[in-house]
């Protein structure tokens, strides 16, 4: 089987500092995966190369069959930047829905503006997409009428909209009050269990262990150690993974600290 | 719109109030122009100034300091009397509302500056995330919270600008309400009355358009953050 993403070599700089270390890495269909590790590591700019949010400083990104090679400049990199994206649908830390725009209209954005979709099938697509996530009650809200965990949920349906090979999430919880969290874990537990392919960067632990198929660890840009949830979570191999879960046990997110 | 009652006056004055009347929608037309010319030279101003392109970013912040640098008189006088003598004969409306427009464009464009960096990063990032070109996400998503941003602030300007273009009388080409009360005044020898008239023509227009800039205010504060 063929990966959907894959990841060869990737090394990412800021500056002079290298936030990324020669990271390769393979997700498979249907494949839900987990990154963790401290605050910091590089998780989030990992995943953010992968739609080139961030531009990798040297190494491949392929996702579905487009390949970028670092380096690449013009035209032909902004094109395939579009493809690269309309491969991934990615969900953001601070949801970053658009307020001028109702639920629904949040929703339909993509298909009509990307895909110029006419606006009919638009509207059904984005009423699917909200019945998958329980938002279509709030359809004609503006954002910020709506709690945070919602707001999250109608982020989840605006990338799913686009119908993306892959999800992406960047700590999807993070921003979010403790009892808000659940309705976010939930709607992603019913995504993994339709098969939908999903790399989550993340610090729910409960999480990982009930939902991933492989859990990958992130040291300070390195990729140090991965595996299924109940090998790794259990029995850690590497020193880091082990101080990690540690501090998890103690009950001190990595998050906070920093 | 009674503004004298008509027993005590005679029937000069009444023609004399209708006479300054008529400059009103001259007053109301130049400022409508100019501010709209004025919002458009903005926008551009302020991407340009935001714009990592050299050449935009060097001639937007050349047109700001310029503009900002001299007299919005000597600019009023520069279209009317300095272009035509290399050939340049605009219409006198239109020399003023040019004036108005490119001066106040200027002061504007930092208002729209403003808006545009009141827009937060994470929504071009999620604009971009779902395939958008960078001119989607400018058009789409960044200018339209930006106006959100700058439309009171415009009203204000509005309401400035239509006192301002009493400015452009000065250069006796355009018959607007300051025009035609100097000239009322001086040929009747009724200055005082001439003026107090405009004065409260000038008042009520702003009372006006103020009254509609609040309401503007509470209809664009809906679905804020």
């Amino acid at each position: 089987m063929l990966p959907i993403i894959k990841i060869t070599n990737l090394d990412k700089f800021f500056g002079r500092l290298q936030v990324l270390k020669k990271i390769s890495l393979e997700i498979y269909p249907q494949e839900v995966v987990c990154i963790i590790g401290r605050s910091g590591a590089g998780k989030s700019t990992l995943l953010r190369c992968i739609n080139y949010l961030e531009e990798p400083s040297c190494g491949d990104i392929e996702v579905d069959g487009v390949c970028i090679s670092a380096g690449k400049k013009g035209k032909d990199l902004r094109e395939l930047i579009h493809e690269l994206r309309l491969r991934s649908g990615m969900v953001f830390q601070e949801f970053n829905l658009f307020p001028h725009m109702t639920v629904l209209e949040n929703v339909m954005e993509g298909p009509v503006t990307v895909k110029k979709m006419d606006k009919a099938s638009a509207v059904k697509i984005a009423e699917m997409n909200l019945e998958r996530v329980g938002m279509i009650i709030k359809k004609d809200e503006y954002p910020n009428r709506i709690s945070g965990g919602q707001k999250q949920r109608v982020a989840i349906a605006r990338a799913l909209a686009m119908e993306p090979k892959v999800m992406l999430f960047d700590e999807p919880t993070s921003a979010l009050d403790p009892e808000l969290i659940g309705e976010v874990l939930t709607v992603m537990k019913s995504l993994a269990r339709e098969g939908t392919t999903m790399l989550v960067v993340t610090h729910e632990m409960e999480f990982a262990c009930d939902v991933a198929s492989r859990v990958i660890v992130i040291h300070d840009g390195e990729l140090v150690e991965q595996g299924a949830p109940a090998d790794l979570l259990n029995h850690p191999q590497n020193v880091h993974t082990q101080a990690l879960l540690e501090r998890y046990r103690a009950g001190k997110s990595p998050q906070v600290e920093a | 719109m009674v503004l004298l009652s008509k027993r005590s006056i005679s029937i000069e004055p009444l023609s004399r109030k209708k006479s300054i009347a008529r400059g009103v929608w001259i007053t109301i037309s130049i400022s409508a122009l100019s501010i709209l010319l004025a919002t458009i030279l903005a926008l551009l101003a302020a991407l340009g100034r935001l714009s990592k392109f050299p050449p935009f970013y060097a001639i937007c912040t050349f047109y700001v300091s310029l503009i900002r640098g001299t007299p919005l008189y000597l600019q009023i006088f520069f279209f009317f009397l300095a272009l035509p003598q290399v050939g340049i004969i605009l219409p006198g409306l239109w020399a003023g509302v040019l004036a108005l427009g490119l001066n106040y464009g200027a002061y504007m464009s930092e208002i729209f500056r403003a808006g545009l960096s009141s827009v937060g990063k994470g929504q071009r990032e999620a604009a971009l995330a779902i395939g958008m070109t960078p001119g989607q996400t400018m058009s789409r998503i960044v200018i339209p919270q930006a106006l959100r941003f700058a439309i009171p602030p415009t009203g204000n300007e509005f309401i400035a600008m239509l006192k301002d273009s009493a400015l452009v009388s000065a250069t006796g080409f355009v018959h607007e309400l300051m025009w035609r009360a100097t000239k009322v005044g001086r040929a009747q020898f009724h200055n005082l009355e001439a003026l107090i008239t405009a004065a409260v023509f000038y008042w009520v227009m702003t009372l006006v358009f103020s009254y509609f800039q609040g309401r503007l205010e509470a209809r664009m504060s809906r679905g804020e953050r």
